[in-house]
């Protein structure tokens, strides 16, 4: 047969193809074969033409894609079959994977043909399970995390979450899905999360919060969130996703820390509190002593009574003002007077201050709002700098202490200055006075925890504490607080 | 009896009280004063017999207070009273061994205590 230059043209064309090609004819034999075929299968033209699918594919290739079978529908059903993978092993020859078509041939010399397409997707389909393992190792990583990782439509509806969502709260993901994340939340902290997500819609914004969310058993679990938005590629908002983690143990932490460093404030008060209790003690003692020795004067009862009563009612204020103190307490944010709670906290420390040559100079505005905070827990961030005053002033000083609203057309905080004129704090050590365990103080001392515990309240009330000092000259702590809404 | 003085300094009212209303009954004439700077301008015009000086006060602590005593008015006896320290504490026992005071008392202290510190500073009632 003499080959035309069209026919050549073509030959040429199919023969250099990036896709097999084989024809088998209506009795299963090869009568064609391109190039890329032979070159695949390392195989010799002479050992594929005329030959069945049999004597060209291996066994398992045959076995598992039924290859005569389907060839044999084609033939009879004049329809064609689409695409399909086959995985292709054969001694000798890399391992391969191909995606493949059959094609009816209708009329060619008289007689009907089926076209095997086979493309090699091996690369492709490499990537594909590269993807794939990708996606499941994020997966478990979502998966194995110890916080909830939940994922939300751009309002806050669930979507699911992983299996911390379900330890932590009891309820799997689909009891969740469908439903709106501040359903989760107490009513009180709802309204601030609808907020927050609100926020986090906006462009590049992370918000955080903490809210207590009430589990499938009733229990109500301090959790802090953080939520961020997952956009697009074009940067539309696709949704929002929420690391949500467990704070129990951390409060727990916390309040054990606190306590200690309460204890430990406490030993810095002993000294000051023996102190004032042996004066009413000692007033007592002497007038009860002074009656005895002229009990028929009773103008003079009258008096001693009354100086009795008087010192004893000193001392059970100055052990309740101690245990109130001393007492853990639970958590517990009501509207709080900042300056009722600095007067409460000198009434602890204040003969001490005074005992040491400390005069205390009291600013504290009158129409300070109340504001949203456990009194506790603030007078012992006060108590904590006001000792650390008492120790910068060991020759005694000046305190000077101010409560005042913060400046402004909308201030939204209130503040608390503490300024001293006592030792000061060195440069060296300013990035180091809100560490836990820094001290400058001798063995024994104290904690370093005084100052760490200050920070951790504040904040947990959405304040922050400023400093300022220069090393001979004192020190100003002012802490702001923000005003409740 | 005339001319009997003791000065005592306490910035507790009642313990002032309580101290005076003790010397008063041995016949002691009192003057008592609240800070050590109201303790040092009775000083400067009068001239007691005997001083019961608190420790802690509020504008100085009471054993600097006893030394400038001690340099403007070294013949007078001290007998210093806290509720702060006990006999036993160090600063307590220097100052006594330095002869800057003749005795100690800690609150709450019986009235005795007081009376034998008048007693042993002042002649015997009906001596002069």
């Amino acid at each position: 047969m003499v080959m035309s230059d069209t026919e050549k043209f073509f030959e040429q064309i199919i023969s250099h193809l990036p896709i097999s090609i084989l024809v088998f004819d209506s009795s299963l034999k090869v009568v064609f074969v391109n190039e890329n075929f032979l070159e695949k299968t390392r195989l010799k033209l002479d050992a594929v033409m005329g030959r069945g699918p049999e004597g060209i594919f291996p066994p398992v290739l045959l076995k598992y894609s039924h290859l005569p079978v389907l060839l044999k529908k084609v033939i009879q059903e004049g329809k064609g079959i689409p695409g399909q993978e086959m995985v292709y092993r054969a001694p000798g020859i890399p391992y391969r994977v191909y995606y493949y078509s059959l094609n009816p041939l209708r009329g060619i010399k008289g007689m009907e043909n089926v076209m095997l397409l086979m493309e090699d997707i091996t690369e492709q389909s490499r990537l594909r399970e590269e993807v794939r393992k990708t996606e499941r190792h994020l997966a478990s990583i979502v998966e194995s995390a110890n916080d909830i990782v939940v994922s939300l439509e751009p309002y806050g509806t669930i979507t699911t979450w992983n299996t911390a969502g379900e330890r932590i709260t009891g309820f799997n993901a689909l009891e969740v899905r469908g439903h709106h994340i501040t359903t989760l939340c107490t009513s009180r902290d709802a309204e601030e999360m609808r907020q927050v997500l609100q926020n986090t819609a906006q462009p590049g914004k992370v918000e955080h919060l903490e809210v207590e969310i009430t589990t499938k058993g009733g229990k109500k679990i301090p959790v802090a969130w953080g939520f961020s938005s997952m956009r697009s590629e074009a940067g539309t908002l696709v949704g929002l996703v929420g690391i949500g983690r467990d704070l129990t143990e951390t409060k727990q932490l916390q309040a054990q820390l606190i306590q200690s460093a309460k204890l430990a404030s406490l030993g810095v008060l002993a000294g000051g509190i023996a102190h004032e209790l042996r004066n009413p003690l000692g007033i007592s003692s002497a007038a009860a002593q002074i009656f005895m020795e002229r009990p028929d004067d009773p103008q003079l009862l009258r008096e001693c009574a009354q100086k009795i009563h008087t010192g004893i009612s000193r001392a059970s204020e100055i052990i309740e003002g101690l245990l109130k103190f001393a007492r853990p307490s639970t958590r517990y944010n009501e509207p709080t007077d900042i300056n009722k709670i600095l007067d409460e906290t000198l009434g602890l420390i204040g003969k001490q201050l005074s005992t040491q040559q400390i005069t205390v100079h009291k600013e504290l505005d009158p129409s300070l709002p109340l504001i949203n905070a456990d009194g506790k827990l603030l007078k012992q961030v006060f108590l904590n700098i006001i000792i650390n005053a008492y120790n910068a002033m060991p020759r005694g000083g000046q305190l000077w202490i101010r409560t005042e609203v913060e400046k402004g057309w909308r201030p939204s905080s209130l503040l608390v200055t503490f300024r001293d004129n006592g030792a000061g704090i060195p440069k060296e050590h300013m990035d180091k006075i809100f560490d836990p365990f820094f001290t400058t103080m001798p063995l024994g001392k104290g904690t370093g925890l005084g100052l760490a515990i200050c920070y951790g309240i504040v904040k947990e009330h959405g304040g922050e504490i400023r400093v300022v000092s220069t090393e001979g000259e004192g020190s100003t702590f002012t802490i702001l607080l923000p005003i409740t809404k | 009896m005339q001319g009997l003085k003791a000065l005592v300094i306490d910035d507790e009212v009642d313990m002032c009280w309580a101290l005076e209303r003790v010397l008063q009954g041995e016949g002691i004439k009192t003057h008592s004063a609240h800070t050590a700077e109201g303790a040092l301008a009775i000083l400067k015009r009068d001239s007691p017999q005997l001083a019961f000086v608190d420790i802690k006060l509020p504008d100085m602590d009471g054993i600097e207070l006893a030394r400038l005593i001690k340099a403007s008015n070294p013949s007078l006896p001290m007998v210093l009273i806290s509720g702060y320290y006990y006999g036993d504490d160090p600063v307590i026992k220097k100052g006594l061994e330095e002869g800057l005071y003749v005795g100690f008392i800690s609150k709450p202290f019986e009235v005795n205590e007081i009376r034998s510190y008048a007693r042993r500073f002042f002649p015997k009632e009906g001596s002069l």
